[in-house]
């Protein structure tokens, strides 16, 4: 009870601190800049099984938005992290997926362009496996998969709108889904087209202060 | 002179070709034995306005526009037996071939579904006065070609047998893999062909073709990049049959009564390493009966009317039982009459219905006209509507690739029963709102407009100017309706696509000196997708940029429909002398075509995945000899050009000799 009280004085403290600042400060409102995250393996084919059939870890990668980092899998049941990789499939902290207030929603439109989630958007949150935040399936979500080379494009002009774990707001564009940066020639080998799948490459911004402003 | 040669697939009946009044081109025996070809593929390569396309086998795209909308006869009469819409134009030797017709822009109103881009005619003749023919050839790959034709002619009685064994080993042009691009083929060949005249008006002619290939079938499937190898024989026979009888009531009025049966076998076998059996089976079976009567009212005006009746059924094991025959019945009219106002136009106006029983029926008219500017100079225009019906495929296909991921593709007859099935089975993940747009689908349908002007001021010199347009509109596209709780995809097929096509052809051939002749054609293309034009201009079609971020696409980027080059052409150098001495040098140049989506939007831009553009050099010398006797030896693809993902049917350098002796009649 001590404990509960002082963080919640902290927490008064904090924000008193934060109006205080912005009140200083209101004519210069700091644009979130947007980084670029390169090559966040997404349960890779680590082998083959005798039968030819791609052998992988079948485990999420998470990460955290908010730090711009690799959460370790023993905190997948915290809101360490905001967004976790599996293949094709990504998660938020939230709903089915995790303790976190996270969701997301697909917006379609440039990355630069999106300078204010609209108060009308509604963010939908995990129920596997029915549903995901963002969508699964070739060109229903972020990517669409070539059945004649078997490649997975992300599609252009499809902005990731993210409430992360603690419930603020980050907006993401993936551009790639191949290691290195670079989405793999239809004439790559099979090998390399399963060995050099599922590296996300993306950029995103984050908006610490809980608005839905970029 | 080439405006005397008389041409039968332009009007359906015997003309100069100085006074049809739509775009032909003709190949004859000769440019066929000079070049050295050896099937359909081979020749149809080096003609201005035509691409070889690949998968499924080498189909022929005409003026932008897909195998599927080109129909292909024989003596007039259809081949069947495509894949994915794509007949194998390998299938066909040109050993006793006499000449090669090749009409561009719908031609629905004579010959009914799939004469939308055009229509190539192969005409081997019965008559031909050659009491035999054999050659051998061999070449790269022990590539073996043999080929006997003989032929009795007497006043009333004429036969041809054709007789034709091809064999290759294959190749394979991509490094270090054990599957070969084009594959070990035995394939038989024969043509026997009769006539007799019954009286001086009278003839009766039977023709019976035959081929039966024998295809040593080692393929890898990739599933999601795993990649299964499977050993395959597969075996596939075409039988063609057809009966004509031909009257002459008068010089004014002709009748002829056709019936045409054919018959198309394809089977596949293919046990994997892993053991697991697959088989593929498809029959398909084509009659026809039809009468044709030419009437020649006065000088002035031609008519002819025509009507038939086709029986069409397809087996497969892609449908849902192999042992159910899928059947389409059509019945057909079609008239045209032709009006020479003077010594200076024509005018023909036709038109054809198809009441079709498996889909909606189709009306086709055409309209075109020949003006003489000249005795050297004509222009020529014409304007008429084209369909494609849809095929069994697309109405039946019942198929689930286990192989490649489990997607599966229903036809539209069956696509709502099928998935409503595997609904209550409770193996649905989602439906999509296009599911529930599924209906019986249209045929698709073409409006084509050609203007060419032709100048000949020699007989060795030759100048055409072509341009054209093609509108298609209601084209079946095969669409996502929803997917399987795996995620699989399941696909079937719409009547949603609209496009065009359009551009320039130019013709041109001098002789530059004694002996020695060239020639050449360009073909500057332009193709699009309506809607996607449309969606571009709207401005919610995206692409990216360098960095892989994305951007607004605009019209600039964009490149149209895929596997179609912008620039093509062809020249050729070509020496002869009187005393049988042949040689020529031919190049073939195709610019750059879009072959893969990569860039997450669903057109093809600038900054998609493209196939180099490409030249391609072949040579032959040949000398014919006065005893009958003729030799030749050719190098094919010269300069080696080797492009194993998109160009499969170019293998790299091949040789070839040939030997061919002919007893000619004296």
């Amino acid at each position: 009870m001590k404990k509960s009280l002082q963080s919640i004085a902290l927490i008064i403290v904090l924000a008193t601190s934060v109006i205080a600042c912005s009140k200083s400060d209101t004519t210069t409102v700091l644009p979130v800049t947007a980084v670029t995250v390169r090559d966040i393996p997404a349960d890779t084919v680590v082998g083959l099984s005798s039968q030819g059939m791609p052998i992988t870890n079948g485990i999420y990668t998470f990460y955290s938005l908010e730090k711009n980092a690799l959460v370790p899998n023993t905190d997948s049941a915290s809101t360490k992290w905001d967004i976790a990789f599996m293949s094709t499939r990504i998660l938020t902290n939230g709903g089915t997926s995790g303790v976190g207030l996270g969701g997301a929603f697909v917006y379609t439109g440039l990355f630069d362009d999106l300078k204010t989630i609209s108060t009308d958007s509604v963010f939908k949150t995990d129920n596997a496996p029915t549903s995901y935040a963002i969508t699964t399936g070739s060109g229903k979500g972020w990517y669409t998969y070539d059945q004649l080379t078997s490649l997975i494009t992300p599609l252009a002009g499809r902005v990731l709108v993210i409430r992360t774990a603690s419930g603020k707001y980050a907006k993401m564009e993936i551009t790639c889904y191949y290691k290195g940066g670079t989405t793999l020639p239809a004439s790559a080998t099979d090998m390399d087209k399963l060995t050099k799948q599922r590296y996300y490459t993306f950029r995103y911004a984050y908006q610490p202060n809980g608005t839905k402003t970029f | 002179m080439q405006g005397d040669t008389v041409v039968v697939t332009a009007n359906r009946t015997e003309r100069k070709l100085s006074n049809v009044t739509v775009p032909v081109n003709i190949i004859n025996a000769k440019q066929l034995q000079q070049t050295g070809s050896l099937r359909l593929t081979d020749i149809l390569k080096e003609q201005p306005g035509l691409t070889i396309s690949s998968g499924f086998g080498a189909g022929v795209q005409l003026q932008g526009l897909n195998p599927d909308y080109t129909i292909i006869l024989i003596n007039g009469e259809p081949l069947v037996g495509r894949t994915a819409g794509v007949l194998d134009l390998n299938r066909i030797a040109l050993g006793n071939i006499k000449k090669i017709e090749i009409v561009k822009g719908p031609s629905s109103s004579l010959y009914g579904s799939e004469a939308m881009a055009g229509v190539i005619n192969i005409i081997t003749d019965a008559t031909t006065a050659i009491p035999l023919q054999a050659s051998l050839r061999y070449g790269t790959y022990q590539t073996l070609d043999a080929g006997i034709n003989n032929s009795i002619a007497t006043k009333s009685i004429f036969y041809q047998g054709f007789y034709n064994y091809y064999s290759t080993n294959g190749y394979s042009i991509r490094p270090n893999s054990s599957s070969r691009v084009t594959t070990p083929i035995d394939r038989f060949t024969t043509n026997q062909q009769f006539k007799v005249n019954l009286s001086d008006n009278t003839n009766l002619a039977l023709g019976l073709r035959l081929t039966d290939e024998k295809i040593q079938n080692d393929i890898s499937v990739s599933n999601g990049g795993t990649t299964i190898t499977s050993n395959g024989k597969e075996h596939n026979t075409d039988q063609n049959f057809n009966l004509t009888l031909n009257h002459r009531f008068s010089n004014s009025l002709k009748t002829s009564f056709r019936g045409y049966s054919t018959e198309y076998n394809s089977k596949q076998d293919l046990v994997t390493v892993t053991g697991s059996p697959y088989y593929d089976l498809l029959n398909h079976l084509f009659q026809r009966i039809e009468n044709q009567t030419d009437w020649s009212i006065n000088k002035q005006l031609n008519l002819q009317i025509g009507a038939g009746s086709v029986w069409e059924g397809v087996k497969s094991t892609r449908y849902d039982s192999e042992k159910v025959r899928k059947n389409n019945s059509i019945q057909y009219g079609f008239t045209q009459l032709e009006w020479d106002a003077n010594k200076k136009l024509i005018v023909i106006g036709g038109l054809r219905f198809d009441k079709n029983e498996a889909y909606a029926s189709a009306f086709s008219p055409k309209i075109s006209a020949l003006y003489k500017l000249t005795t050297k100079q004509k222009i020529r225009f014409s304007i008429g509507e084209g369909f494609k019906a849809p095929d069994f495929r697309q109405i039946y296909l019942d198929f689930t690739n286990a192989a490649a991921g489990g997607y599966s593709v229903f036809g539209t007859a069956q696509a709502q029963q099928v998935i409503g099935q595997l609904q209550t089975m409770g193996q649905i993940g989602a439906l999509y709102d296009n599911y529930y747009q599924l209906k019986a689908l249209k045929p698709e349908y073409s409006t084509g407009m050609h203007l060419s002007w032709d100048y000949e001021p020699t007989v060795n010199s030759l100048l055409s100017v072509q341009v054209f347009r093609n509108d298609i509109s209601n084209l079946i596209q095969v669409q996502q309706v929803g997917a399987y709780i795996t995620g699989a995809q399941i696909f079937s097929y719409l009547n949603i696509g609209r496009a065009f096509t359009q551009g320039v052809e130019i013709e041109a051939k001098q002789k530059i000196a004694k002996n020695l002749i060239v020639s050449g054609g360009y073909q500057y293309l332009e193709t699009g997708d309506k809607d996607q034009i449309a969606h571009i201009k709207a401005g919610t079609v995206y692409t990216r940029d360098a960095n892989g971020y994305s951007r607004l696409l605009t019209l600039s980027d964009y490149v149209g429909l895929p596997n179609n080059s912008k620039h093509k052409a062809q020249l050729k150098l070509s020496y002869y002398k009187t005393n049988g001495f042949f040689a020529n040098v031919r190049a073939l140049y195709r610019s750059q075509w879009a072959v893969n989506n990569t860039n997450g939007n669903e057109v093809y831009d600038n900054g998609d995945e493209f196939a180099k553009g490409y030249v391609s050099v072949s040579s032959s010398v040949g000398k014919d000899y006065k005893n009958g006797f003729s030799v030749q030896v050719g190098c094919d693809n010269i300069s080696n050009y080797i492009d194993a993902s998109n160009l499969p049917n170019l293998p790299g350098r091949t040789y070839f000799a040939t030997i061919k002796y002919q007893i000619s009649k004296k």
